[in-house]
């Protein structure tokens, strides 16, 4: 059910700017007491398809293997089967340097921004990790990108020395945002990164990645529960159940014509004041 | 950490006893091999302030020794000649680190008096000289097969920990049998492939090398759980996503959380180690003379009428507790510390 | 079942794995007993010839190895060159006796650590508890080694017990009751040292089991229903806290060991202790590898009796079976 659907700007050749075919993910666990091995298959065959500056809703349940599949998208695992097209090219199973060159397009900002962030690193050590990792620039021009994220993030530079817990949460995930911003990359993956954070901080932190996705020319894929949050920032929502992919469509179609059962019990236990009005607030962008 | 005055007091203890060691030759009044046949079991000489005529001196002074004529074997202290204790005195020589040759010693008495602090042996021998230069051997037994043994075990933990895997398995398994061993028998066991006759630092350090194989199951334990559950954190995956070599997840992210591990470990292997090494000195199959360490100086307890009639040959013995209690000590505020700092 | 019988499985690799350490570190041996004996002016060259293929010793280690396995399994464990006799003849008497001691010492210190560690749990923070926490850390400051002397000079001192041995001179003449009184008599010192090395151990770890289970949400909901204090500690608290203690039991197990062949030694108690270093000291290979087996049979036995404990006691254990066997 890949949709029909206009990009945010002109695509190059109206191809996505990632695909995914068939993937599979299998994970093999132990018992704990008595040592037992047994498969769990946490991705069964998921295909999706995700548009140059588009934002994509992951939506589904606990275990429905949403954070699976963004694992296996930001490379930090290696999907069991399936392919993975990025930038029109095949990027399942890369090695070395072509690898490294993949990380630095695709990253990934986690739930809890206490648990992504070392502790003993200070806020410049944290945000010029991935640039030191990657070799990329001398101290001097670390320095000076590490000024130029804080300012995207609107973070004070004068905070650059304080250690994480100095910082409140949600200045804990701006600095995870700048960090993962540092090598440029072209799609950022969110995996509940706004769900600690209040519903006053989720709108201000909503309004900064917006601004960032304009600025930047960046593509999200944004997986949460909150339907209604995801109902007002994406292109087009995909719904997983199970390990696989169930329902993408445009944001409007699936809120009108649930067609998926799933998709419809989920609809129907989002709480809104005013179910009619829920079409409405869809914005076409 | 300011707060823990315990942990503060315990390692001052801890270094004062270091220290002393390390400069048993400068601490000590008389040379380790110094011998007076005449005065053999000597208890220990007792320092006074008042004289016989009720004077009181600021320095305190040691009476001579003579034999008991009523109950031979025994010493009785001879009013008539006093020796006051003097600081810094020139006495027998003997080399710093094998390199500097000084003959100044903490304190002492003139000649021909003694300052038996913790009385002699059977060969009239310095107790307390005895002591500290048997503390050589003791404490560096435990200390370089404490790093021996933590060393390994964070070199296997970390790579267990880390790789995960068949190798995982097998090393754990490995660590079980260590465990599953006792390691005393297993010491036993080497030492009896050892053959009796080799030098005696050999026999110590391939010992130490043994209390260090043995000992690495432990602390690789530790270290792996520590090292599983720092490897799921999400800086270190985040790390990972930049690109980060594994080697670079190790030495940034991942070991330093396995240091308060590594302390703690330390603080507690060591008085284990000295005690193995104290042990088997004393069943007389550790190091032996010239190298006579704690565990000689305790052997002699091993005869009847040394332990009914000679209560301060007992005092190496109990000295070792002051010390053990210090590590634990450290250990306990080590790890209250590390619970309680925020991650 | 499937969980008891890959326990099994697991105790037995170990001790084969435990068998070809210990044959193997024997064969390191460079100088033995028959290089001394042949150093002997009284005994001739072909004495030792004769012995050395008595004993097997000019075949290759995996042969040897294989000859001695065998041999254990018939209940011989080889030859003791200094006592004359067959280990497993020597190791019987002995181990019988390390049994007592050791078996006497662990139910002395768990007799005491239970009731002192729910005590100490139950009265958190109060003088008693700290009193305990105080003694406790004093004791467990305490080397081994020195314990033993201390309670050696003790009895020496005071007369109180006897100092060392198993068995007092006249043994033989006495009836079944003075025997066992006798026997007793001399093992009250040995088994207290060994077992007060034990009991800081077990007393910190029972309390903080205890503490635990305590503050865990169903005990607040009994002590909400009523339940009289007592009952809540010792039917309630107490079994929940006792998962963690029986894996300390296989644990305890190996250090009790260790500690008893000091203990064996200071207080001159006839176990497998003083014969180890005896034979050490003699190059006595085959005892020495007899008494490695041996302690870590013990070791392995108990562990296992720990894991049998384990699976009648938590039943998630068994829940995960029944649920794989239904999957």
């Amino acid at each position: 059910m890949i949709p029909n659907c206009t990009p945010l700007k002109a695509s190059c050749e109206g191809t996505p700017l990632l695909e995914v075919r068939a993937l599979c993910k299998d994970y093999l666990q132990r018992r704990p007491l008595t040592r037992e091995k047994f498969r769990v298959r946490a991705l069964a065959s998921v295909n999706l398809s995700v548009d140059y500056g588009a934002t994509l809703g992951l939506v589904g349940e606990s275990g429905a293997g949403k954070s699976t599949l963004a694992r296996c998208l930001a490379q930090i695992e290696g999907p069991s089967s399936g392919e993975i097209q990025f930038d029109g090219r095949h990027v399942t199973g890369l090695k070395g340097k072509p690898l490294a060159d993949l990380r630095r397009q695709i990253q990934m900002i986690f739930q809890g921004a206490t648990s992504a962030l070392n502790p003993g690193f200070t806020a410049e050590e944290i945000i010029s990790e991935p640039l030191l990792i990657q070799r990329r620039s001398g101290c001097a021009e670390q320095r000076k990108r590490a000024l130029e994220l804080m300012e995207q993030v609107e973070l004070p530079a004068s905070s650059l020395h304080k250690l994480p817990r100095e910082f409140s949460g949600g200045q804990r995930q701006r600095l995870a945002i700048a960090r993962a911003l540092a090598l440029r990359p072209k799609l950022l993956i969110l995996d509940e990164a706004l769900s600690h954070l209040d519903l006053a901080n989720q709108a201000i932190m909503l309004e900064l990645l917006a601004r960032l996705q304009k600025e930047q020319k960046l593509t999200y894929i944004y997986i949460s529960h909150d339907l209604g949050m995801l109902a007002e920032i994406a292109t087009d929502i995909a719904v997983m159940y199970h390990g696989t992919v169930v329902e993408h469509k445009r944001t409007a179609e699936i809120l009108d014509r649930p067609e998926h059962p799933y998709t419809q019990d989920l609809l129907e236990a989002m709480p809104v004041c005013e179910p009619a009005c829920l079409a409405s607030r869809v914005v076409e962008r | 950490m300011k707060r823990r005055y315990k942990l503060w007091l315990a390692l001052a203890l801890l270094a004062a006893f270091h220290v002393f060691v390390l400069f048993a030759g400068f601490a000590a009044p008389y040379s380790y091999s110094a011998e007076d046949r005449n005065l053999p079991y000597a208890p220990p000489t007792a320092l006074h302030f008042v004289d016989a005529h009720g004077h009181f001196h600021f320095r305190p002074f040691v009476y001579a020794i003579r034999d008991n004529p009523q109950a031979p074997g025994s010493y009785t202290e001879d009013d008539t000649r006093a020796y006051p204790v003097h600081f810094f005195v020139r006495g027998s020589s003997y080399k710093i680190a094998g390199l500097w040759r000084l003959n100044v010693h903490l304190f002492g008495v003139h000649k021909p008096g003694r300052i038996f602090l913790m009385g002699t042996d059977g060969y009239g021998r310095d107790q307390l000289t005895r002591f500290l230069y048997g503390g050589q051997i003791s404490l560096a037994a435990g200390l370089i097969a404490a790093v021996f043994s933590v060393g390994l075990g964070v070199f296997i933990g970390a790579i267990s920990g880390f790789y995960g895997g068949w190798l995982d398995e097998i090393l754990m398994r490995a660590g079980e049998l260590f465990f599953a061993l006792p390691w005393l028998y297993l010491l036993f066991a080497v030492r009896a492939a050892l053959p009796l006759r080799i030098a005696q630092w050999q026999v110590f350090l391939l010992l130490l090398a043994v209390c260090g194989i043995l000992g690495w199951a432990r602390p690789a334990r530790l270290i792996r759980g520590a090292v599983l559950s720092a490897k799921e954190r999400n800086f270190v995956i985040a790390a990972r996503t930049y690109g980060a070599s594994d080697f670079y997840l190790l030495r940034r992210h991942v070991l330093p959380q396995t240091y308060s591990i590594i302390l703690t470990q330390f603080a507690l292997l060591i008085p284990q180690f000295i005690l193995a090494e104290v042990t088997l000195t004393f069943l007389g199959l550790g190091v032996g003379e010239p190298m006579s360490s704690w565990g000689s100086l305790i052997a002699s307890l091993q005869h009847y009428y040394v332990m009914a009639s000679y209560w301060w040959m007992f005092l190496p013995a109990l000295l070792l507790i002051p010390l053990f209690l210090a590590y634990y000590v450290v250990a306990d505020e080590l790890q209250e510390h590390f619970k309680s700092v925020p991650l | 079942m499937k969980y008891l019988a890959r326990r099994f499985a697991h105790a037995a690799l170990l001790m084969l794995a435990i068998s070809v350490f210990s044959f193997a570190l024997l064969q390191c041996t460079p100088g033995n007993y028959f290089q001394t004996m042949r150093l002997d002016p009284r005994v001739s060259a072909q004495t030792v010839a004769a012995l050395q293929s008595q004993f097997g010793m000019h075949q290759s280690f995996l042969m040897r190895y294989i000859r001695w396995m065998l041999s254990m399994t018939h209940g011989n464990m080889g030859y003791s060159f200094s006592y004359d006799v067959p280990v497993a003849v020597l190791l019987q008497t002995r181990a019988r006796n390390t049994l007592l001691l050791t078996v006497s010492a662990t139910l002395l210190a768990w007799a005491l650590a239970i009731p002192l560690g729910i005590w100490s749990a139950a009265s958190k923070g109060r003088w008693n508890d700290r009193l305990c926490g105080f003694g406790i850390s004093t004791v467990l400051a305490i080397p081994d080694l020195v314990l033993f002397l201390i309670l050696l000079v003790f009895a020496v001192r005071t007369g109180l017990f006897p100092a060392g041995g198993m068995l007092s001179p006249g043994f033989g003449s006495l009836d079944f009751w003075g025997r066992t009184k006798d026997i007793a008599f001399h093992l009250t010192l040995p088994a207290a040292g060994l077992a007060l090395t034990m009991l800081p151990v077990l007393v910190r770890h029972i309390r903080s089991a205890m503490l635990d289970a305590l503050q865990s949400p169903f005990i607040r909901a009994a002590r909400a229903h009523g339940i009289p204090r007592t009952r809540l500690l010792l039917r309630y608290a107490f079994p929940a806290a006792s998962n963690p203690l029986i894996s300390l039991f296989g644990f305890s197990i190996a250090t009790m060991l260790s500690g008893s062949a000091i203990l064996e030694v200071i207080m001159s108690w006839p176990g497998l202790g003083p014969l180890m270093v005896q034979a050490i000291l003699s190059r006595d290979v085959y005892v020495v590898a007899g008494i490695v087996m041996l302690g870590s049979c013990f070791l392995v036995v108990g562990n296992l009796i720990a894991d049998i404990l384990l699976l009648v006691s938590d039943p998630r254990i068994r829940v995960d079976e029944n649920n794989e066997a239904a999957l």
